[in-house]
């Protein structure tokens, strides 16, 4: 693009984005509703066409550098979520729907997960190019029936590892709701692997030239294999769609015209803090995530995944560091003082007791404090989690149940009955600490519902979950609510020592019109939880719909 | 829904003059804007804005880092990479050495690298190398040198470990040398053996600098090979074992391993065999964020009959790798034995520290390597490293002979 004209591009994009800020203040000024009509909306409109959207890799060392040397050290906005509805959850997207938590989800559906299509023939494999992604060792192939999937391996020293993690955390993020790789778990015998004739490899001298037997080879000779000479893999579908990159953790995509909110500001991406610290996902970067063009409701959209869940657990393409999951691969703090102490000064991770099983490695569940996880790398959008957002995120790893999780990691198939067992577990202990450390770190009342005989019920999710005990005292503030304005009128207040409050008389009964309450619970144990949820109701002709909550730090 | 249209992104290499012109658009863009319908629902509203964003659409642009990072790695990762810095100088003592040098790819993997480098002492050293790196399926790989270096003032101090640094003197070599050097993993791993062979051409000649020239303060008499010029026929061969994560950079495993070199003098008369052993063992502990790390090496030569090693090919000892404390090639004599110990210290993944200790002797007599007599010194250091290489390394050393700062661009074992 010319310069002239991309300044002048820059120029009209910028007034227009300033205007469409200025329309939204005029909103105010016009008293425009706080809340519309069809709120909570359930799904986050994609209405224009984004088929011109370009492929825009990401530059890796950059995203390395900036995010160990720049983001780190960059204090959260503070801001809340923008991604979300007025009764602060996440609406399906192109970039995530609403599974578990939200819905029921079985035993069959996680082990099934994102799975649509047949398995892959293993018969033969026909190798077209490398692997576009990821660490593991690995390549692209069609299988028996043609169809195109990129294989995978595991370490030479853990097998099972690093196939079974692709294949279980591919289960797992699944059902929290993001778009996932079909993957399946596979063999590959090296007897069986052809070629495709046009199949190169980018070599050091810049150029490609055809994959050959002894490129397989060196991938071969650095993985685990079978007893009988075969290898196991892990296969993944190719996603359907041109493929447009990896999507970045801040920001927007400036050629798809649905991408409106910072994806840092995205609620289900900075959530990924939380279900990362649940599953170890260490490797959690811009590289390990794909755009793609998608068809939805007869018009093209960019579809947000999340390529590369491999990294889980103990291992990703081989065991992990000692400090990973403890450090970010640079953090200036814990640096400086292993340096000035002479390394005396010792840090979490040189004192834990590992349970050795070659095919889970460094996971455990014990010493594991979700406040204090770090990936490799952070992402803005790691840094921008508010206590809120975590607490949408605990509610939905505590939606998995001991049997959902078991039957997530029985997809693993592995060979002992004790590491599954043990990954289980581990799993189920790190659940309760996550509940623990992010239920009952803000207030925990969910669910508020108003009934048709003014009384307002709702639960407290941490003593739900056993995370919190205690006598707690709630209390409602009630107040009239002008949705045209804003403005309230209080009532008055009550309260409860259980989770149903009556309320006071002379609620507006009239359909259309709006009240406001408050909820504070007040407990010595949680002084956080007397910060109240702001709940509104509008009244409906057959009783109070809820309409807007906000649950603040 | 809360949106809030992305700035960010639009605002990416936007210039401040631009910014001016902005703030005079805001107005009228805003006023059309305005005549649109408020929306009356929350779809309406959010299609609205992704309405208003279709009409600004433009490709992601890399900013300035993104670029500049995109370059970085594609010198680092050697991918399209021609020209580079080369820092190694001439000989030991050159002081800061700065270079270039400039890669073509002769096939995938094959390449030639012709560099070259000039340091502050006036050291030169031109050479083109050819690498093949995967032989044999991946088992070995050879490099084929060719080159001329001049070494203009290299220090003498006399043979023995007894020497003074107030003795110091020097002399000037000037060398062509061309050599081809094997490296076999038979099992791809662990077993190391590395034939080589190796044609070279000294020519001794007056040290420069300030320090007087060696023909001044000794002769052939004293110091054995002076004024020789001698044409050299090295074959070597080495075998070892290494299970180190990477010669460069490490913090476990270990590398044994004994070279025995022989120096055939074109007029028989300074021809000699030199056999090395070394051992480096790395120890990992607290989770590897400390490594005690050890090295040997001893070095012994013999004369070939009649013939006299000369004085500037003995093992020397001093220098930012072996003696730290002490200025490079301070010690010099037939034998040498060098013992160093480190305690290492993982600050990051990116830096190191270590307190070191090195002792090491050299000797006329193979019987005379002991411990006792030994030159020590200490020191600490900071190393930045990446996985595999220790691109830079910074040491205060302390020796009998004061305090010396190492600056180096490699691993020091």
């Amino acid at each position: 693009m010319p310069t002239s004209s991309f300044v002048r591009s820059r120029v009209r994009a910028l007034a227009l984005v300033a205007a469409t800020l200025g329309v939204f203040a005029a909103g105010v000024e016009t008293q425009a509703p706080r809340f519309y009509d069809d709120d909570p909306i359930a799904r986050e409109p994609e209405s224009q066409d984004a088929s011109k959207a370009e492929p825009s890799p990401i530059q890796q060392l950059y995203e390395q550098v900036y995010g160990l040397f720049i983001t780190s050290d960059v204090k959260p906005s503070g801001t809340r979520a923008k991604n979300i509805n007025t009764i602060d959850e996440v609406p399906d997207s192109s970039w995530f729907t609403n599974r578990i938590g939200t819905t029921t989800v079985t035993a069959d559906e996680i082990a099934r997960g994102p799975i649509v299509g047949p398995p892959p023939d293993p018969s033969t494999w026909v190798v077209i190019r490398e692997k576009t992604s990821g660490a593991h060792p690995g390549f692209t192939a069609r299988d028996g029936r043609g169809e195109t999937w990129f294989l995978e391996f595991d370490p030479p020293y853990y097998p099972e590892g690093a196939t079974a993690a692709v294949e279980i955390a591919t289960k797992i993020f699944w059902a929290l709701g993001y778009n996932q790789v079909e993957s399946y778990l596979t063999t590959l015998d090296p007897k069986r692997l052809q070629f495709d004739p046009k199949a190169t490899l980018p070599r050091p001298s810049g150029a490609r030239t055809p994959f050959t037997m002894d490129d397989i080879n060196q991938i071969l000779e650095r993985v685990a294999r079978n007893k009988d000479g075969t290898y196991r893999v892990v296969a993944g579908r190719l996603i359907p769609g041109k493929i447009l990159g990896n999507f970045r953790y801040s920001g927007t995509r400036p050629d798809d015209p649905n991408d409106l909110v910072p994806h840092e500001h995205r609620r289900e991406l900075r959530a990924l803090r939380v279900f990362g610290a649940w599953t170890n996902l260490t490797d959690w970067k811009a590289a390990n995530t794909l755009d793609a063009l998608a068809t939805s409701n007869g018009r093209t959209v960019v579809k947000h995944y999340l390529q590369d869940v491999g990294s889980t657990f103990g291992l990703n393409n081989d065991l992990h560091e000692w400090d990973l999951s403890y450090e970010h691969f640079y953090q200036t703090g814990t640096m400086w003082k292993r340096f000035f102490s002479f390394g005396f000064a010792l840090s979490p991770w040189q004192t834990i007791d590992y349970v050795e099983y070659p095919a889970i490695g460094k996971f455990e569940g014990d010493r594991f404090d979700p406040r204090t996880w770090r990936p490799q790398i952070p992402m803005q959008a790691y840094v921008e989690l508010r206590d809120d957002d975590a607490f949408w995120a605990a509610r939905r790893v505590l939606a998995f149940t001991d049997d959902l999780i078991r039957a997530a990691v029985h997809t693993g198939e592995f060979s002992d009955p004790l590491a599954e067992k043990y990954l289980a577990d581990t799993l189920i202990k790190r659940r309760q600490k996550i509940a623990s450390a992010y239920l009952t770190a803000i207030n925990p009342v969910v669910s508020p519902r108003l009934d048709t005989n003014s009384r307002l019920t709702f639960e407290n999710s941490a003593i739900a979950a056993g995370v919190a005990s205690g006598a707690v005292t709630y209390r409602a503030a009630w107040a009239l609510f002008d949705n045209a304005t804003g403005q309230t009128r209080p009532l008055s207040e009550t309260q409860s020592t259980t989770t149903t409050i009556d309320a006071p008389s002379g609620l507006p009964t009239a359909a259309g019109t709006f009240i406001e309450v408050s909820i504070s619970a007040d407990t010595p144990a949680y002084p956080t939880w007397k910060q109240p949820i702001r709940t509104h109701f509008r009244r409906q002709n057959d009783g109070w719909k809820l309409v807007g909550l906000e649950r603040r730090p | 829904m809360e949106l809030v249209y992305d700035v960010s992104g639009s605002m990416r290499g936007l210039r401040l003059s631009s910014l001016f012109t902005l703030v005079a658009l805001t107005g009228s863009a805003g006023v059309a804007l305005a005549q649109q319908p408020e929306p009356t629902t929350r779809q309406a509203a959010i299609e609205q804005a992704q309405a208003q964003k279709l009409e600004v659409l433009h490709p992601y642009i890399p900013s300035r880092g993104e670029r500049l990072a995109a370059r970085v790695d594609e010198i680092l990762t050697n991918q399209g990479r021609h020209l580079h810095p080369f820092l190694e100088s001439a000989y030991s003592g050159g002081s800061f050495a700065l270079g270039a040098g400039y890669i073509q790819h002769v096939s995938s993997y094959n390449f030639v690298d012709v560099r070259g480098s000039y340091s502050l002492s006036n050291y030169k050293r031109v050479e083109a190398e050819f690498v093949a790196p995967r032989l044999f399926h991946r088992r070995g790989e050879l490099s084929l040198l060719g080159g001329w270096r001049d070494a203009t003032q290299v220090g003498f101090y006399g043979l023995g470990i007894d020497t003074s640094k107030e003795d110091r003197a020097s002399y000037r070599f000037k060398r062509p040398y061309a050599s081809a050097l094997l490296t076999l993993w038979p099992a791809r791993r662990y077993l190391v053996l590395r034939p080589g062979v190796e044609w070279t051409q000294w020519s001794q000649e007056p040290g420069l600098g300030r320090f007087p020239s060696v023909e001044t303060v000794y002769t052939p008499a004293t110091l054995p090979g002076l004024g020789a010029d001698p044409t050299y026929m090295h074959t070597q061969a080495t075998v070892g074992l290494d299970w180190r994560t990477s010669p460069g950079y490490s913090r476990r495993g270990g590398y044994y391993g004994i070279a025995a070199h022989d120096y055939n003098d074109r007029d028989k008369a300074f021809g000699f065999q030199q056999v090395d052993y070394e051992l480096i063992q790395h120890v990992p502990l607290l989770r590897e964020a400390w490594a005690l790390s050890f090295h040997v090496l001893a070095r012994t030569t013999t004369d070939k009959g009649r013939q006299v090693m000369p004085f500037f090919m003995f093992p020397t000892l001093g220098g930012s790798s072996t003696l730290r404390g002490y200025t490079s090639l301070r010690f010099r004599d037939r034998n040498s034995l060098l013992l160093q110990g480190e305690w290492r210290i993982m600050a990051s993944r990116y830096l190191d520290s270590a307190v070191f200790y090195d002792a090491g002797k050299v000797t006329a007599r193979r019987s005379d390597l002991d411990l006792n007599g030994m030159k020590h010194d200490y020191g600490f250091g900071v190393r930045f490293h990446g996985p595999f290489s220790t691109p830079l390394r910074i040491e205060l050393a302390r020796g009998s002979d004061g305090l010396i700062l190492v600056a180096a661009t490699s691993a020091v074992f």
